[in-house]
């Protein structure tokens, strides 16, 4: 069982170390390691298969369909011209409804769409208004990790979280979702603070805006109809998981069963919409934590933690908030969360149960959703925008975001601190 | 049949020392849509054509795709300030810059079969308007389109049915 222990451990960490290094694709890295610990006989496959959670792999796949041929009727970019228009081409209102909506699709959809669509509508935005699009562009992805955070379905270490441990979407939206819009609040409320009288644009350039013609980004009407329908089922759906007695991931594949049966494009192309490299990864990682469960790595690691908190909820749930805001700014918090969760578990005994230990849960949560805000690497709509932004010829630097950001992301896990202590402890 | 015979020669180039007006006057007056790039040594360097211009006037989100489809919003002021702060700009500034997922242009060398042209033509990944030869040192020798093929082929079919009859 030693030797066991030690290729492990060893795989996760030169996992790990790779997945830093990003000079190889992760989704690579990780079904490598997951096949070495297959090769060299920590795990068979039959162990390495049921440590890969499927609920937060259809999950993905189903909201992929799903988004994917939604985007394409043109409602992401008819929201977002109709809150410029709303906001009548004042700048500081575009920002505000514009985060708004970044959040509330991240939410409930996905985030990395959410960005994906948005960022390219305001850069079109801004140049049309002659000003800056880096408060615009800053302000959406803290909006996405943001309101990623909120629901069960919105930032995978959430979706991962509930399934191991049976949460629902409403146990998502009473315990993690209000101290969101709080921080989403306080956000917003320091881009007031520091842009809200700089950005200013003439009336002329203003009635440029109201120019836009949002009818004209719906391009396949019926398809809407359609969309519309399925997403307002789905999103139901995950309201009600728990009465219905589903699981998410099959109101997710459903929903992404009849996109595919009413939309006219191939399903050969639907599924292309896929991003198989996230799923691969997923995969790779859940096997190579489940190494380390299986041979009970996890297990004396968590003993010695337990050591150090004394088996305190309180000190533990502090601890898993910042620990892991801080490395999810600079690490994925995806290897972060699978690790963190056959952790927790381990503790829990030590912990009083699991009612007793619901606050470190929550904390995780937090943690890891939030610190994605504070670098440009910390989390997937930063990297996207960051990308986007640079071959969009306005390049947003690691240092001048960090700088930014990431003493807002801390504000956002005191705000989460200080909520926890009210609310849990 | 090969590139050889097919190609047109006597090419109009330009050096990149020369500007984006210089090519812009070369379009209009030649009627023509592109214009080699050379050094001293008629090396070809790249290609300037009016569709890589009008990459450069565009908003960044907009040329790479990000942004692909526009018909709502009004015309950009920038779209139109673009095109006059391009004028005196050196061509070199041009030859590869915005490499697009289809290029606009291919090299072939004086050997290629016109089979090989003119699958390259018609092929749905890459959309070229011109195929330019090029000796083993990419020296410019001629240049190829569709229609060259189209011309040649129609000439040897000529000379090849009286004989069927």
């Amino acid at each position: 069982m030693e030797k066991e222990i030690t290729i492990a451990v060893s795989v996760f960490f030169i996992v790990y170390a790779f997945i830093v290094w990003d000079k190889i694709d992760k989704a690579v890295v990780a079904v490598l390691g997951a096949s070495s610990l297959m090769a060299l006989g920590v795990l068979t496959q039959k162990q390495a298969i049921l440590g890969i959670d499927f609920n937060t792999l259809g999950l993905l796949v189903g909201m992929m369909i799903i988004v994917g041929v939604c985007q394409k009727t043109g409602m992401f970019h008819y929201l977002a011209i109709k809150s410029a228009k709303f906001a009548k081409g004042e700048p500081w209102p575009i920002l505000l409804y514009l985060a708004v909506l970044t959040a509330v699709f991240s939410a409930f959809l996905d985030a990395v769409t959410a960005v994906l669509l948005i960022a390219p509508i305001t850069l079109l935005i801004t140049d049309e208004l002659q000003i800056t699009p880096y408060p615009f562009l800053y302000s959406q992805i803290l909006a996405s990790n943001i309101g990623g955070t909120a629901t069960l379905v919105g930032d995978p270490p959430n979706v991962m979280i509930g399934s191991s441990q049976g949460f629902t979407f409403t146990d998502f939206v009473i315990n993690v979702a209000p101290v969101t819009v709080i921080i989403l609040a306080a956000t917003i409320a320091v881009f007031k603070i520091i842009y809200g009288k700089k950005l200013t644009a003439s009336e002329e350039v203003k009635r440029r805006i109201m120019q836009f013609r949002e009818a004209d980004t719906i391009t396949d009407p019926r398809l809407l109809k359609k969309c519309l329908a399925v997403l307002l089922l789905v999103i139901a759906g995950f309201i009600f998981h728990n009465s219905l007695g589903l699981d998410i991931a099959t109101i997710a594949l459903t929903g992404a069963g009849i996109t595919m049966l009413i939309s006219k494009e191939t399903v050969h192309h639907s599924m292309e919409r896929v991003q198989w490299t996230t799923i691969f990864f997923f995969m790779g990682l859940f096997v190579i934590v489940h190494g380390l469960v299986e041979t009970g790595a996890i297990s004396a690691l968590a003993a010695k933690v337990v050591a150090f908190t004394e088996g305190k909820v309180s000190t533990t749930a502090y601890a898993v908030l910042w620990l892991s805001g801080i490395a999810s700014a600079f690490v994925d918090n995806i290897p972060f969360v699978a690790t963190m969760i056959p952790l927790i578990d381990n503790m829990e005994p030590h912990m009083g149960g699991q009612i007793a230990s619901l606050p470190v849960w929550w904390a995780l949560s937090l943690g890891a959703c939030l610190g994605g805000n504070g670098t440009l690497i910390g989390a997937s709509p930063n990297v996207i925008v960051a990308g986007f932004a640079s071959k969009s010829g306005s390049p947003i630097g690691f240092l001048k975001f960090m700088l930014f950001a990431f003493p807002l992301m801390l504000m956002s896990i005191l705000i989460a601190h200080i909520y926890l202590y009210l609310r849990f402890l | 049949m090969n590139a050889a015979s097919m190609m047109s020669t006597g090419i109009m180039t330009l050096t990149p020392d020369k500007t984006v007006g210089d090519v812009v006057k070369l379009f209009f007056e030649q009627r023509i849509r592109q214009v080699p790039v050379v050094n001293e040594e008629n090396v070809v360097l790249g290609v300037i054509t009016s569709r890589i211009l009008l990459r450069t006037i565009l908003p960044g989100y907009i040329r790479e795709g990000f942004l692909k489809d526009v018909r709502f919003a009004p015309e950009l002021r920038q779209f139109v300030e673009n095109m006059d702060a391009l004028k005196d700009k050196p061509l070199s500034g041009f030859i590869n810059k915005y490499k697009p997922a289809s290029p606009d242009y291919a090299f072939v060398g004086p050997e290629t079969s016109a089979m090989e042209i003119a699958a390259l033509f018609v092929n749905t990944e890459i959309f070229v308007d011109r195929i330019l030869v090029v000796d083993n040192k990419k020296r410019l020798l001629g240049i190829i389109s569709p229609i060259d093929i189209f011309r040649n082929l129609w000439k040897q079919s000529e000379k090849d049915s009286p004989e069927k009859d």
